[in-house]
């Protein structure tokens, strides 16, 4: 009777192990590197981002993960490096992923580091005359209008700001009719704000205000005091900012301190964040910044407390980052990506050729259209800084 | 591979930017407008090569002239002042050049692209590399051989007269001026070679990284640039190449693993280096010892 308990136990215990076995050496995982600032005064971003990718990872594998092409299930794996907005840098880190068994990248934060680095890709797929490196990235933060033209093998999930500040102008307009003059400030030597203070200024003008000029500031920059003392002489019905959170503070620490209060203030998108909130909530009360986040439907909500459980916090570029990684899932299932080290640059060419086909995809305030240029088109709100919070002000019709 | 032949191709334009540091670091001054020469090298090269169609050769030579005659326009009024008062000066004229770009436009229309600098957005598309069909190590091979040139260049001067002159200024402007040498003439002539050495660094600076813009070129970059060859040495031109692979390699390439620990520890290890090695890592005892173990080594071989 012992000796039948032992050779049963035996038994059970080696077919556990036979059973363990099997799924642990079935048991793959796909590792997606992101990459962005993580340094710096921008240094923000990339944390958010790298805090966003990690929680869309927990998320989709704790739904049992991706399928790859042979049929396995993997798990996904996020690595972040840190460019620290420097573009020798960023070119170093691609080179540097792309010299990996990975088959996508996932950044930059800074449009100065995209420019360099979508320039050092392919232009055109399949022109053997052109040498450039041959490995698809998609961006999640950096900004400036236009920047995926520049190779077929960059994508972007960021939003429209021409399309965003369009809709805004359009909507002031209506909404405050009485309003007929603005005065711009910008961070002119960072491309993003600096680009979408010319939207800004372009679509005010084309809408009938009257643009009084703009002060200019630096990134770095601490004090504004000239800045805002041209901007309380302008004395323009609604002023708009297009600066990040760090000087856009100082700037309406500024403006309360000499007592400028125009009708209207308007943001720049980087700015609906919670660095904003946390930097000068009180004097940024009523602020209206076009955005592609907020936590205002069941997907964003969740994502927003997943993403806070890794150190980060959601806004409209770590949710990008978000959104990213369950179209890269998407990608890896529809182009039946093998991620094995003998395939990887059938599995680049296959990603590449999955994300240039997409007409849209899931995007956690609705649907995102993708453009033939490998933009998106995102759905987005308008909120203002109302009692410490972002809140809602209007949606838009899209 | 391609990574690591990406990282040499840094290697070599931070080691040409280095030597631009080394030439004027020789006559005793401490210039912080290489970053200057660099940028105006940058966009002539890189105007020459998308918006005149020019080859990279020739963009690359007339870059290096140019730079070159403003680091010598620069370097007479600007040399006529000494130590901290030539750092500030130099730095001012760092900034001017920096604003200068930050402000420049000059765009030409090509189908349905602008192309040209535009401001401080920068510019972009400097694609000569991928677009001629030169490989990473075809680009790697380039750079190395025009950082061999002007190595061979500068040991030759360093062990001509003329070197001697400039040590000569260097140890002791007194000393030098009073055996009859034209101390004015030798310093603007060193800034002119740091400012030609700077331009074609520039240039291939812009070509290999496709996009350039004012913010490339600050007060980082030119401390940067004195940089590797205070923590190389000053006793040869081969001190400046091993702080680049230090600085380029080992502090920025090789510490990336550490994440945000590798900030912290990049000050960390240059305040060490120059505490151990405070003449540079190669200095001239180093040198003489490196040579003996050679002349030894030659010497066993031979018997």
């Amino acid at each position: 009777m012992r000796k039948r308990s032992i050779a049963f136990a035996t038994l059970v215990a080696g077919t556990a192990m036979v059973v363990c076995g099997m799924a642990g050496a079935q048991e793959r995982t796909v590792k997606i590197t992101g990459f962005g600032a993580k340094s710096g005064v921008v240094r923000v971003f990339g944390i958010n981002s790298e805090a966003a990718m990690k929680a869309a990872a927990e998320e989709i594998n704790s739904k049992g993960g991706v399928t790859l092409g042979d049929g396995t299930k993997a798990k996904f794996t996020v690595d972040f490096l840190d460019d620290r907005c420097n573009a020798e840098e960023g070119i170093s880190v691609v080179r540097r992923i792309a010299s990996t068994d990975a088959f996508v990248a996932v950044g930059p934060t800074c449009s100065n580091v995209a420019e360099s680095l979508f320039g050092i890709l392919q232009k055109k797929v399949g022109d053997a005359s052109d040498s450039g490196l041959q490995f698809p990235i998609i961006a999640d933060v950096a900004a400036k209008g236009g920047l995926a033209k520049i190779s077929e093998w960059a994508f972007r999930n960021v939003p429209s700001e021409f399309e965003m500040y369009k809709s805004l102008i359009a909507w002031i307009k209506k909404e405050h009719p009485n309003l007929k003059t603005m005065y711009g400030g910008v961070e002119k030597d960072f491309a993003h704000s600096n680009a979408t203070y010319g939207v800004m200024k372009s679509q005010a003008e084309g809408s009938g205000l009257q643009v009084l000029g703009p002060s200019e500031w630096l990134l770095n920059d601490t004090t504004f005091s000239t800045q805002v003392r041209d901007m309380k002489r302008a004395n323009a019905d609604i002023v708009a900012i297009s600066a990040h959170p760090f000087t856009t503070c100082g700037v309406l620490k500024e403006m309360a301190r000499q007592g400028v209060k125009p009708k209207l203030l308007i943001g720049l998108t980087s700015s609906s964040s919670i660095e904003t909130l946390q930097g000068c909530a009180k004097q940024a009360e009523g602020i209206i910044i076009p955005t592609s986040f907020a936590p205002v439907t069941p997907e964003a909500k969740l994502a927003a407390e997943q993403v806070a459980k890794f150190g980060g916090s959601a806004d409209l570029h770590s949710a990008a980052a978000y959104e990213i990684m369950f179209i890269l899932k998407d990608v890896i299932e529809s182009q039946k990506i093998m991620a094995k080290p003998d395939t990887v640059q059938a599995d680049r060419n296959k990603m590449r050729a999955g994300l240039a086909a997409l007409k849209e995809t899931k995007g956690l305030l609705g649907k995102v259209g993708r453009t033939a240029d490998r933009e998106a088109i995102k759905p987005y709100l308008y909120v203002h800084a109302k009692d410490g919070s972002w809140q809602v002000l209007y949606k838009p019709t899209l | 591979m391609d990574f690591y032949l990406g990282l040499v191709q840094i290697i070599g334009v931070h080691t040409l930017l280095g030597l631009s540091a080394y030439c004027v670091l020789l006559t005793g001054q401490v210039s912080l407008a290489q970053a200057g020469f660099f940028a105006v090298g940058a966009y002539v090269a890189g105007m020459l090569t998308v918006l005149a169609q020019w080859p990279l050769i020739p963009a690359l030579a007339v870059a290096a002239v140019v730079s070159g005659a403003v680091a010598c326009a620069v370097g007479f009024p600007a040399l006529r002042v000494k130590g901290l008062m030539l750092v500030v000066a130099t730095v001012a004229f760092g900034e001017a050049v920096r604003l200068f770009f930050f402000n420049f436009t000059y765009q030409i229309q090509a189908g349905v692209l602008h192309l040209g600098p535009h401001g401080a957005e920068g510019f972009r598309q400097i694609r000569y590399f991928p677009e001629h069909g030169w490989s990473t190590l075809d680009v790697v091979l380039f750079i190395w051989v025009v950082v061999a040139l002007v190595m061979a260049g500068l040991w030759w001067l360093d062990h001509s007269r003329v070197g001697a002159v400039l040590r000569a200024v260097g140890e002791d402007e007194l000393a030098a001026q009073s055996v009859g040498i034209n101390i004015t003439a030798v310093k603007v002539s060193a800034m002119t070679v740091g400012g030609f050495i700077a331009g074609i660094g520039g240039g291939i600076f812009a070509h290999y990284t496709t996009h350039i813009e004012h913010a490339q070129f600050g007060v980082v970059l030119a401390t940067f640039a004195i940089a590797y060859p205070i923590l190389g040495g000053l006793s040869n031109v081969f001190g400046t190449l091993l702080a680049a692979v230090f600085i380029q390699g080992f502090l920025i390439e090789g510490l990336r693993f550490m994440g945000d620990w590798r900030n912290l520890l990049f000050g960390g290890l240059i305040v060490l280096a120059m505490n151990v090695r405070p003449r540079g890592l190669l200095d001239a005892g180093t040198t003489r010892a490196l040579k003996r173990l050679f002349a030894a080594g030659k010497e066993r071989s031979g018997a």
